[in-house]
């Protein structure tokens, strides 16, 4: 089968939003020989990034993201065996660990920015809601991430973005990590005030700012 | 159904994953009933003119229901509802609330698409974060507005002393005692110490601390709690629920459906709208709300969300009883020409379709304090106007209205207004000349585009 033929297939899954094709063409990127960082890159960047781009013009919904951003994950996940296999690792934008943060249940907001970060490339680890503040540090010390996402809805539970920082600078972790806040109160002013790196109004401006940063992390 | 049962449910309904129910119940049932029922919007329309498709948004959002269930999210369990108890729940819901004491009692009700009775005005600082400082002059400066029938979510106590406020904690509950006694001062002060006040304290259990019968929020005082998008409901809320309903406060329950999210455009998320409202009926609401999110935008007033809140409203009060009010959040702030010609033309698009009107307030308050009661008393103006109106009539306006800040109704781009305290002379109580002006400016406007105002 042809590299251009598998790339199609690769392709197709995502854009199907379907995990088990995007997991037999990943499978058969492999068994072809092709390395697996180049399938990564133009087997499913090229297509999750086009649904990122359809979501954002409204052209598409969360449903459609969420499914291709999972698609997307399960064929990475087969690549990522392989590259293991050879002894190297798939280079990733960035590992995020994201999550709502304590007292607060909102999820939705966290799901379309975690869906958007995985489709632009970044490894995620989500939290989900009421994350404690230790959590947060413990799963990005796990992880091994560079990032940690703290979403708040509520102007009443912003302030435990305010204590995981505090707890980070307390434990001298706090410039081991690109840290990024947002949710509806939240406000570049109030990022500024906590020491958060960055302010994402939304989803879309969140990857943008993390995609502004990654070289910080990098080094 | 009673709340005991619905409660039991909560803890022995099937157990799934919170994605699951999104995805698997929502999402996907969404889809499959957009096409069983063909609710589709045509990409242009600002509002519904076609009573069928209304009637098969009703359907496909009352099978939603049935096929979805609510889903109680502590729990992790699915609060499921027979076709039978939907159907005598529908029978049973009040067509008519009493609120407020003495001669400031007030009667909202059930309006029909098109009701020429004018809808039921609740505004006030709508929660948006109140500095403590301007707290009761804030809300007085409202409940001085005669057309306000009832003062609406008194606002957000951030801080006090300067200290931020954390959930559940000591201080939250004198946050909650405090919003108690001002609101309930402000309305003194304005002369109508019995005027109905829907209170949502602080988004903690201990919320319920603003209730007392001399200072605070009374038995004749309706509560508002919220139904997480979609169909969700959690702990916090069903506790407060078993609690006001055992007090006989009046039921005010939210919702707001994400346009852009789980049910895909301004249809299908119309469809979760209408399983919203009837959901909310379940659990004992009296007035049923909606306030519909949006991915993108985050307001109201886009043109999907136009759509979304007239075919919402015109599917559920054509089919069934409930009292339906609908929030007005905008992009341009309180101080600008933009924000009212925003919640105007929502206005139009939502009391045409027979809701009631709750608001306005931006959807991003800049700082504290960003609300206008002298737009609140315009909001109740235009409502009044807009029953005189057929949705016909309507249309033509809210294209004009829309036309005028579709340009500007980014966040980013939205007028960014001033604070109450720049709006008014907060020692006189009256606003300002600039913000009169603006008030004018605009009233006269909305009269050449043919808002048939009562003056």
């Amino acid at each position: 089968m042809s590299e251009e033929t598998i790339f199609a297939k690769m392709h197709s899954a995502i854009e199907n939003y379907d995990a088990d094709a995007a997991i037999a063409a990943a499978n058969e990127a492999v068994t072809a020989g092709l390395d697996p960082a180049v399938a990564l890159e133009k087997g499913f960047a090229d297509p999750i990034r086009k649904i990122g781009e359809a979501f954002e013009r409204m052209d598409i919904f969360l449903p459609e993201l969420v499914m291709a951003a999972n698609a997307m994950k399960a064929g990475v996940e087969v690549l990522e065996g392989a590259l293991r296999a050879k002894g190297s690792a798939v280079v990733k934008k960035g590992v995020v660990v994201l999550g709502t943060v304590e007292g607060d249940i909102h999820d939705i907001g966290k799901t379309v920015v975690g869906a958007m970060f995985q489709a632009n490339g970044y490894e995620v680890h989500d939290l989900g809601v009421e994350v404690p503040a230790p959590r947060f540090i413990q799963a990005a010390e796990e992880s091994k991430a560079n990032v940690i996402a703290m979403s708040a809805l509520l102007s009443t539970t912003m302030l435990y973005q305010r204590d995981v920082i505090e707890l980070l600078r307390n434990k001298g972790l706090k410039d081991k990590y690109f840290i990024i806040v947002g949710g509806a109160p939240v406000t570049q002013k109030w990022a500024d005030e906590i020491g958060a790196n960055a302010y994402g109004r939304d989803a879309i401006e969140a990857v943008r700012v993390l995609d502004a940063h990654t070289k910080e992390w990098a080094k | 159904m009673n709340f005991k049962e619905v409660a039991k449910r909560a803890e022995t309904g099937p157990l799934i994953e919170a994605n699951d129910f999104l995805m698997q119940r929502v999402a996907a049932n969404v889809l499959a009933l957009k096409k069983e029922y063909d609710v589709k919007w045509d990409g242009k329309s600002l509002i519904n003119l076609d009573d069928q498709l209304a009637d098969r948004c009703w359907q496909a959002g009352k099978e939603l229901l049935l096929r979805s269930g609510l889903y109680s999210m502590n729990s992790r369990r699915v609060i499921q509802f027979s076709k039978d108890e939907i159907d005598d729940a529908l029978r049973l819901v009040p067509s008519q609330i009493i609120m407020g004491e003495g001669k400031e009692q007030k009667t909202a009700y059930h309006r029909g698409v098109e009701d020429p009775r004018p809808p039921f005005v609740m505004s006030g600082p709508f929660n948006a974060d109140t500095h403590e400082s301007m707290f009761i002059k804030l809300n007085e400066a409202f409940a001085q507005e005669r057309m306000i029938d009832c003062l609406f979510l008194p606002g957000y106590l951030k801080e006090l002393d300067g200290q931020m406020i954390r959930p559940n904690s000591g201080l939250s509950s004198r946050a909650a005692v405090l919003y108690g006694e001002w609101a309930r001062e402000a309305v003194r002060r304005a002369g109508r110490p019995g005027m109905p006040i829907v209170g949502h304290s602080v988004m903690a259990l201990n919320e319920m601390a603003c209730t007392n019968e001399a200072y605070g929020l009374r038995k004749t005082d309706p509560r508002a709690m919220v139904l997480l998008s979609e169909l969700q409901v959690d702990d916090v809320t069903m506790a407060r629920l078993g609690y006001y309903l055992a007090y006989g406060t009046p039921i005010y329950i939210a919702h707001t459906p994400l346009v852009g999210g789980y049910g895909g455009g301004p249809d299908g998320t119309a469809i979760i709208g209408v399983a919203s409202f009837i959901a909310s009926v379940l659990l004992g609401s009296e007035i049923c709300h909606v306030g519909p999110q949006h991915i993108k935008y985050k307001t109201q007033t886009n043109n999907h969300s136009l759509f979304l809140g007239s075919l919402v409203n015109q599917a559920t009060n054509r089919n069934s009883r409930i009292i339906t009010t609908t929030s007005h959040t905008t992009a341009g702030r309180a101080g600008s020409d933009q924000y009212a010609y925003e919640f105007s033309a929502l206005e139009l698009a939502v009391v045409t379709g027979g809701s009631n009107i709750s608001g306005p307030r931006p959807a991003e308050p800049l700082g504290f304090n960003n609300v206008s009661p002298l737009m609140g008393r315009l909001f109740a103006e235009v409502g009044y106007a807009a029953a005189k109106l057929s949705r016909e009539a309507a249309s033509g306006i809210i294209e004009q209205l829309f036309a005028k800040y579709k340009d500007a109704m980014t966040l980013e781009t939205a007028p960014k207004g001033a604070p109450f305290e720049q709006l008014y002379d907060v020692q006189k109580l009256v606003p300002t000349a600039e913000h009169q002006a603006c008030y004018d400016r605009v009233k006269a406007e909305l009269t050449r585009l043919g808002v048939p105002f009562c003056n």
